[in-house]
C-alpha cells in the first residue's frame, strides 16, 4: 500500500475539523445546563487525556495502524475480531454523522428535499474526496478548517447587542451529578471517537510532533466550546438550550437584521464532512489491510453507499437519534475508545519494558 | 424503487468496468458486493417502505438484554 504523509499542520487541522464535527450544531453538555462551562473544562481534559492514550499508543508502535497494533498485541484471531469491530464502529461512526447532517439540513434549510438525497449528495462529493488521498484531505483542511472560528467569531460578534450575563448563575444550582455526566458525554462524544486517528497516526511526517498536535487541537476545541456555550447562554438562557433541537442555529436566528444561517450549514459542512472522511477512510483502510487488498480506494464506493443507506436506516426520526445518541451512545463508545485503547497501551508498554530487560 | 435500482446499477457497472480492467483479486469482488448487496437490500426494503430493526434497535436490545442499560 502506498505510504501518504501529511505535515503537522495539516494533522492539526484535521484533528480540529474531527473534533468540531457534529458537536457544532449538537451540543453534547446541555444535560448541564448553564454549569455547561464546568462540563466542557472537565470533559476538555478527560478528553485530552484520553487523545494522550493514543498518540501513547501510536509512538509504542511507530509506523503501524491500529489493526497492525491490534493483531501485534492481541494474536492474529483476537485481534482480526477486534479490527472488525472497529471497522463496524468507524462504519457506525460515519453513518450518525451523516445522519446528523441530513437531519439538521432538512430541518432548518431544505425541508422539502428528500432527506436520502442530502445525504447521497454529500457522500459522493466526500467519497470523491477519500478518494484522492488522505494527503487531499489534509490540504482540504488547511485551506477550510480555520473558517470554523471565523463563522464562530462572526456569530458571536453579531450577537453582542443580545446578552443576560446572568443566565449563567447560579453556579452548580442543580448539584455536580449532571455536570460529571455531561463532561463524561463530551469525552465519548467526540473525544472518544478519534481513536479513528490511529489509523491516520501512522501518516503524519515528523511523529515527534504527536503530542504538541493533540494537546493544541484539545485546547482549541475546548476554548471554542465555552465560546459557543457562553454565547448561547447569554442569548437563549439555559432553559431554552437544554430544550432546543440545535442550539447554534437557533442562536443565528436572532441575529438582528441579517440572516446568516447559512454560515452555520457551512460550518457544518466542513467539520462533519471532515469527520466522515476521516472515519470512511479509516473504516477501508483497516477492512483492506485485513484483507490484503492493496488500495482502500477500491473499496471506498461500497463502504460509503453503505454508510448512506445506514444512516437512513438506522433512526426512525429525529427523537430517538438524540434518545440513542443520549442514552446508548456513551455505554456503546465505552469498549471502543476506552477499554480496548488502555488494554494496547499496557500491553504496549509492557512490550517496550521487555524489550529493555 | 426504481430510482434505488438505477442509482446501484450506475455505480456497480462504474466500479465495475475498473476492476475487471484492472483484474482485481476475488477478495475486492467478496466485500465489494457484501456491502453493496447489503445496501441495496435495506434500501430497497425502505423505498418500500418496509422498515426492518435498525442495527441501534439490536445494540439497545443487547444492552437491555445484559442489564447494561435499564429496561
Amino acid at each position: 500500500m502506498k505510504k501518504e504523509k501529511i505535515s503537522g499542520i495539516q494533522m492539526f487541522v484535521l484533528l480540529s475539523g474531527f473534533l468540531f464535527g457534529s458537536t457544532i450544531i449538537l451540543t453534547p453538555t446541555k444535560g448541564a445546563k448553564n454549569d455547561a462551562w464546568i462540563a466542557i473544562l472537565i470533559g476538555g481534559a478527560g478528553g485530552a487525556l484520553l487523545l494522550w492514550i493514543y498518540t501513547r499508543i501510536a509512538m509504542l508502535n511507530p509506523s503501524k495502524t491500529l489493526v497492525d497494533i491490534l493483531k501485534d498485541r492481541l494474536g492474529k484471531v483476537l485481534g482480526t475480531v477486534i479490527s472488525i469491530l472497529y471497522i463496524w464502529y468507524f462504519i457506525h461512526l460515519a453513518s450518525l454523522v451523516l445522519r446528523n447532517f441530513g437531519e439538521f439540513i432538512c430541518t432548518t434549510t431544505l425541508p422539502e428535499t428528500p432527506m436520502a438525497v442530502i445525504i447521497g449528495l454529500f457522500a459522493a462529493v466526500l467519497v470523491y474526496v477519500i478518494n484522492s488521498g488522505i494527503e487531499v484531505v489534509g490540504r482540504l483542511g488547511e485551506l477550510l478548517v480555520p473558517v470554523i472560528p471565523l463563522v464562530v467569531f462572526v456569530i458571536c460578534l453579531s450577537l453582542i447587542t443580545i446578552h443576560d450575563f446572568g443566565a449563567v448563575l447560579p453556579v452548580l444550582g442543580n448539584g455536580i451529578e449532571p455536570v460529571l455526566m455531561a463532561s463524561f458525554a463530551l469525552v465519548t462524544f467526540p473525544f472518544g471517537e478519534t481513536v479513528a486517528f490511529l489509523m491516520l497516526f501512522q501518516c503524519l511526517n515528523n511523529q515527534e510532533k504527536l503530542k504538541k498536535i493533540i494537546f493544541a487541537s484539545a485546547g482549541v476545541f475546548t476554548l471554542m466550546g465555552i465560546l459557543i456555550f457562553f454565547r448561547d447562554i447569554f442569548v437563549l438562557g439555559s432553559e431554552l438550550i437544554y430544550r432546543a433541537t440545535f442550539v447554534p442555529h437557533l442562536s443565528t436566528m436572532l441575529i438582528p437584521g441579517i440572516n446568516v444561517e447559512p454560515l452555520v450549514n457551512i460550518n457544518l459542512l466542513i467539520s462533519g464532512g471532515i469527520k466522515i472522511s476521516v472515519c470512511i477512510y479509516a473504516a477501508t483502510n483497516a477492512l483492506c489491510q485485513l484483507a490484503g487488498i492493496d488500495d482502500y480506494r477500491k473499496l471506498t464506493t461500497a463502504v460509503a453507499v453503505f454508510c448512506v443507506v445506514l444512516s437512513v436506516w438506522i433512526y426512525e426520526n429525529i427523537v430517538e437519534m438524540f434518545a440513542w445518541a443520549e442514552k446508548v451512545w456513551p455505554l456503546y463508545s465505552i469498549p471502543f475508545q476506552i477499554i480496548i485503547p488502555v488494554l494496547l497501551l499496557l500491553l504496549s508498554l509492557r512490550k517496550k519494558h521487555g524489550v529493555r530487560k | 424503487m426504481i430510482k434505488v435500482l438505477l442509482v446501484f446499477v450506475i455505480l456497480i457497472l462504474y466500479d465495475m468496468q475498473k476492476f475487471i480492467r484492472k483484474k482485481e483479486k476475488a477478495m475486492v469482488y467478496v466485500l465489494y458486493f457484501l456491502f453493496i448487496g447489503v445496501s441495496l437490500v435495506v434500501g430497497l426494503l425502505l423505498a418500500e417502505g418496509v422498515r426492518i430493526p435498525s442495527p441501534a434497535r439490536w445494540i439497545e436490545s443487547l444492552f437491555k438484554m445484559t442489564g447494561v442499560l435499564k429496561q
